[in-house]
């Protein structure tokens, strides 16, 4: 009798090692994103989409400006006021002139972070900071129960950004903008009254969903929704690397030179 | 045209920066609120390198994050930081030159050097030629080493990484032992690799643009400087000597060391949203604590007046074709 128990026995360790496996197999999709020690997902890294998102956010062939693009809004048409869209047509009409990015404007929330540069994400329990490559700005998303101030009268550039935990989700609330931002190259944009809701979800340990939900009653007749993939970049020792942008009409003035190297313009353009 | 003025320089302290001499400078900061009453110490505290025996992070840092900020002068003058051009009385009563080496307090400039530098001083109040303007003036980013002796700042910690935010500016220090970026990238804040030796955190910095110059009185290094930072802070977590020696064969005759101390601020000071040295506002929430928050910091307009219509950030026209 001895002899047999221990096949059942050991059938049913089987199944028993088999359902824990598959139970880690299941859990091991959540467990495999980087987390912080207080258990929130880690979003720190270096991210970029690969999204033709920056050139026009709505599905657009090829032209001059811009690559093809099947556009990143739910629906694939923002949804302007019939009195916003005459500006939205002028904007588009100048974009070669008029985008704030050539002018090396702060690009925004949430151009930013679709905009084809790479960001670095610095995470805290108590808030994440955002670093663009593109102007070195800084973002400060706040995750530690505080609110908008309530004042709102101070036109940032990339908003007051309030966050929190939905499950896995960090949820952030953005709102009090500066109006001179646009969306994208083609000219989408958007006014001080813009509200933001983002959403960012990991796919995967190396991917991020990022959604953003723009609601704005001066310029939108109803809130609509964007989404982006944003990947990690993983190339060896790969950094940012500052891009002030806006100090390219004078850089070349500074620093003094030897008197044998005074032509700066020169040297610039040989190197 | 509208006058674009956002966060971070904000017309009180453009109207308070604009047209005055360095001396008054003074005056108005220790006349308002929080806006450097620190600055007039006129001593540098000693901190000695050693242990760290404070509060640490998770990976094992020190603990340092936080707001801190410069305790004796702005950018007026390096040498002379309670001075520049028009102080009085004896030199004795006023903080020593952030030149803590050599010990005449003077940057080992070569001759063509000091001449540049006496050049830009000259020029400061009425410049006529692009090169004659201060970059602060036009949003530029501070650098190193101005940026320690500008505004007040944050420092932020993660796993390999410090981060400082500065106004304007940020540098992110690798403390992960990456390599540098190849030498022909040159940068307003540099390139800094980092490493924690108990109390200190040395930083190595090189691919420096230099083009931040280091103040009002046109103090400079070149794009071929290399400067190594301690910052050697206080084991009661409430001060921090920067200290950093500079080499640069293009611009001065031997290494030199500069100097500057630095306190903390916590929600123990008064948050000054436009101020110079704590410049954070109590943030919204329903807890009992008092929370300082830092704000968003874009320059915009600067010091318009210095530079005769300098600006930062253009109004008009594009600036790239990317």
């Amino acid at each position: 009798m001895s002899t047999y128990f221990p096949r059942p026995r050991t059938a049913l360790r089987a199944v028993v090692t088999l359902t824990a496996l598959l139970a880690a197999g299941i859990s091991s999709a959540s467990d495999a994103i980087p987390r912080l020690a207080n258990g929130k997902p880690d979003f720190s890294g270096i991210w970029q989409t690969t999204s033709a998102a920056d050139y026009d956010l709505e599905p657009h062939a090829g032209r001059v400006d811009a690559p093809s693009g099947a556009g990143v809004v739910e629906g694939h048409y923002i949804p302007y006021l019939p009195e916003a869209i005459a500006k939205r047509r002028e904007n588009f009409e100048n974009r070669l002139t008029k985008d704030p990015r050539l002018k090396c404007w702060t690009l925004g929330t949430p151009r930013g972070i679709y905009y084809p540069a790479p960001f670095q994400i610095f995470q805290r329990p108590r808030d994440l900071t955002i670093v663009f490559q593109f102007g070195h700005s800084v973002r400060t998303i706040h995750t530690n129960n505080t609110r908008h101030q309530d004042e709102r009268d101070r036109g940032y550039w990339l908003g007051d950004s309030r966050g929190h935990w939905e499950g896995d989700t960090l949820v952030v609330d953005v709102v009090d903008f500066y109006d001179e931002v646009w969306l994208d190259r083609s000219g989408n944009y958007h006014s001080t009254d813009l509200h933001v809701v983002e959403r960012w979800t990991f796919l995967d340990a190396n991917t991020i969903e990022y959604r953003a939900t723009l609601e704005d009653p001066q310029v939108y007749s109803r809130p609509w929704t964007l989404s982006v993939i944003l990947h990690r970049h993983r190339e060896k020792n790969f950094q940012l690397v500052e891009d002030y942008c806006f100090t390219l009409p004078y850089e070349e003035h500074y620093p003094p030179r030897p008197p044998q190297q005074q032509a700066p313009v020169a040297s610039r353009e040989a190197r | 045209m509208r006058l674009v003025i956002r966060n971070t320089i904000h017309a009180t302290m453009a109207s308070i920066l604009a047209g005055l001499l360095p001396t008054v400078i003074h005056a108005q900061q220790a006349a308002s609120p929080g806006s450097g009453l620190s600055r007039r110490e006129t001593t540098v505290p000693v901190i000695a390198r050693g242990e760290w025996t404070g509060p640490r992070l998770a990976d094992g840092q020190p603990d340092v994050s936080g707001h801190w900020s410069n305790t004796i002068g702005n950018h007026n003058s390096f040498e002379d930081p309670q001075g520049g051009g028009r102080a009085t009385g004896p030199r004795q009563a006023r903080a020593p030159s952030r030149v803590s080496d050599p010990a005449d307090g003077r940057i080992p400039y070569q001759p063509w050097a000091r001449a540049a530098q006496h050049a830009f001083a000259a020029n400061f109040n009425n410049p006529t030629e692009p090169w004659q303007i201060e970059p602060l003036a036009r949003c530029a980013p501070g650098g190193v080493p101005k940026s320690f002796y500008w505004h007040g700042y944050e420092i932020r910690q993660y796993p390999g990484y410090v981060l400082l935010l500065f106004t304007p500016g940020t540098r992110i220090i690798h403390l992960d032992g990456k390599p540098h970026l190849p030498e022909n990238v040159k940068l307003w804040n540099a390139d800094s690799r980092g490493r924690w030796e108990g109390n200190t955190l040395i930083v190595d910095v090189r691919n420096n643009n230099s083009k931040a110059l280091f103040g009002r009185e046109g103090d400079f290094a070149s794009e071929n400087v290399h400067i190594e930072e301690r910052y050697i802070f206080s084991n009661d977590g409430k001060r921090y000597n920067y200290v950093a020696t500079f080499t640069d064969p293009t611009v001065y005759t031997r290494p030199w060391t500069a100097t500057i101390p630095a306190r903390r601020y916590t929600e123990a000071d008064e948050a000054v949203r436009h101020g110079w040295d704590y410049e954070t506002q109590p943030a919204n929430h329903d807890g009992p604590e008092l929370i300082h928050e830092r704000e968003e910091r874009i320059c915009v307009e600067n010091n318009g007046p210095f530079g005769g219509g300098a600006v930062g950030v253009p109004l008009d026209g594009p600036i790239i074709s990317r």
